[in-house]
């Protein structure tokens, strides 16, 4: 297994690259939005952790609709105001409404249209 | 295209609610919680555990805590639309202050139901109306004279204008340096704040306004305005200062009372009325959130009424409700209010009194009932009449379970024999 698929190293730009079946593989969440938050990416391991189909929650305000536990300073207003993130950040998430301690990852770039969010449960 | 299964319509409508929703045992401890409640309860969770509602919010609303506590029944409501007050200061000027309302249900011995609700812009509304209102009672009232003080956030007195002297008769020079508070005396034996108390809500609030007697350096009586303002800069959190402005109000003239009259009195007694006890139940639970300040309610309802009634006929029943609110308001302190809610029931609302000052007054209109003759036909009729009292605490700071409470208490002593207060400690032992 190549090197930069690893959690904390993945890089935004290898992120945008690959393919959904080799997004899919990997151990984490992983969701990605443009400016306007609307879901772009959803990949297998984060449809399967938070119970939800991926067909319906691509195309809507990931903020809003799905994941309001980050929409707050901590995470959401990172985004609008951080034009480049790549942090790490514990946080709290109600998967299938179960208090769950994760690790997000946070990547957005001047460059880049898309950012991210990483899930490691 | 799959078919979603329920579970996961279910999922998608509990992740997209927009109401924190949650469920924990009684020691915090969450079980499960959607998303929206886990946004407004991570931040303020801090360093806490955010996975225990009760620690989460120990820096917000360390209250919630023993207002769950202290809910003895198995079931019910615990509190509703608890407000959390997540900023304390008025720093930010251009977004408003987040405010959260917290419902507790307590759905058997060891589980809660919580919801969190983001209130922040209601809360400026209401703000607005409040601020309406008091511009529009200044167009009603007039003004004589004002005065303009600034004071430090401990409400020492820094400057003041030629008004102050001209309005209190203090001289000016004297009083700088001086805390204001100490100058300007208040009557607390009703329920206006003293200025400290002022200051306290002004820094939360951003501002403070009340209506009450104050005194002149001669001793004589006014009617004052007092608005407190507090004084921010944006590089500090808190405020710099307060601005203070008393305002010599003429009292209400004679058509405005009359009209203030018949729109908060009971026709038939002169007692308030029950909107007027309604509006006066809001303003005093609202001084008992902000300044914890003891709250009293006394019910009492007249005993055997109706046989009076029938026996010789409404206008001596009238005329005996009438002797009742006669006896009884004048015994109140001049914040309480004694009303007439209902046939032959009444209540005195009382702030700033704890449950035994309730008791000990509610024996003194007892005894002041009993002592009521009315002659009628060539008989002497007497009455008597039976009492609840409980306290905003006790009922844990809601209005309706304050009146169940004191309804009930009301009702163990007509069973008790009637002509009594119900004593709470007797119940107990």
């Amino acid at each position: 297994m190549p090197q930069e698929i690893a959690f904390e190293s993945l890089s935004l730009t290898t992120l945008d690259g690959m393919s959904d079946v080799e997004r899919d593989a990997l151990p984490f969440g992983i969701v990605g939005f443009p400016a306007d938050t609307t879901v772009q990416v959803y990949n297998a391991t984060e449809a399967r952790l938070s119970g939800l189909d991926r067909a319906s929650v691509m195309g809507v305000p990931f903020f809003e609709a799905v994941a309001q536990c980050m929409n707050n300073f901590m995470v959401a207003q990172r985004f609008e105001e951080e034009p480049e993130i790549d942090d790490i950040v514990p946080y709290v998430l109600t998967l299938r409404m179960r208090p769950t301690k994760v690790r997000l990852r946070l990547l957005a770039s001047p460059e880049a249209a898309r950012r991210y969010v990483l899930i490691e449960r | 295209m799959t078919e979603r299964s329920s579970e996961e319509q279910l999922l998608e409508f509990l992740y997209a609610c927009p109401v924190g929703l949650l469920e924990c045992d009684m020691a915090g401890e969450i079980g499960m919680m959607n998303p929206h409640a886990m946004q407004h309860l991570l931040p303020l969770a801090g360093p806490r555990d955010a996975g225990n509602l009760f620690s989460a919010l120990e820096q917000h609303a360390p209250e919630l805590r023993s207002i769950a506590a202290a809910f003895a029944p198995a079931t019910g409501r615990v509190c509703d639309g608890h407000r959390i007050f997540v900023e304390l200061g008025c720093a930010r000027r251009t977004t408003p202050r987040k405010v959260l309302a917290c419902t507790m249900v307590k759905l058997a011995p060891d589980r809660l139901m919580v919801t969190l609700t983001d209130i922040s812009q209601q809360v400026v509304q209401e703000q607005r109306l409040r601020q309406a209102d008091t511009w529009f009672a200044t167009l009603l009232n007039g003004i004589n004279d004002y005065a303009a003080l600034t004071v430090r956030p401990d409400g020492e007195v820094i400057t003041g204008d030629s008004g102050f002297t001209r309005q209190t008769g203090y001289d000016l020079a004297a009083v700088i340096g001086q805390k204001l508070g100490d100058v300007l005396k208040t009557d607390t034996t009703g329920g206006d704040l003293r200025l400290d108390e002022q200051l306290v809500v002004a820094e939360r609030d951003g501002w403070h306004l009340q209506e009450g007697w104050q005194q002149r350096a001669n001793g004589e009586r006014y009617w004052c305005q007092r608005l407190v303002v507090a004084r921010s800069r944006d590089d500090e959190t808190g405020p710099i200062g307060f601005s203070v402005i008393l305002r010599d109000v003429p009292r209400r003239e004679a058509a405005a009372e009359d009209l203030r009259r018949v729109l908060t009195r009971d026709h038939l007694t002169g007692a308030a009325n029950r909107r007027h006890f309604s509006h006066a139940m809001e303003r005093e639970q609202t001084r008992w959130r902000d300044l914890r300040h003891s709250l009293s309610l006394i019910m009492l309802d007249l005993d055997h009424f109706k046989a009076i009634n029938d026996t010789y006929g409404h206008p001596v029943g009238d005329i005996m409700l009438r002797r009742v609110a006669e006896a009884c308001a004048p015994l109140l302190p001049p914040r309480g209010v004694f009303a007439r809610l209902g046939g032959e029931e009444f209540a005195a609302l009382l702030p700033r009194y704890d449950g035994e000052q309730a008791i000990g007054l509610a024996e003194d209109l007892r005894a002041a009932i009993a002592a009521i003759e009315v002659e009628t036909a060539g008989t002497i009729l007497t009455l008597t009449a039976s009492f609840g009292c409980a306290t905003l605490d006790e009922a844990d700071g809601s209005i309706d379970a304050l009146i169940a409470l004191a309804d009930k208490r009301l009702y163990a002593a007509k069973r008790g024999g009637r002509n009594q207060v119900f004593q709470p400690q007797a119940a107990a032992a």
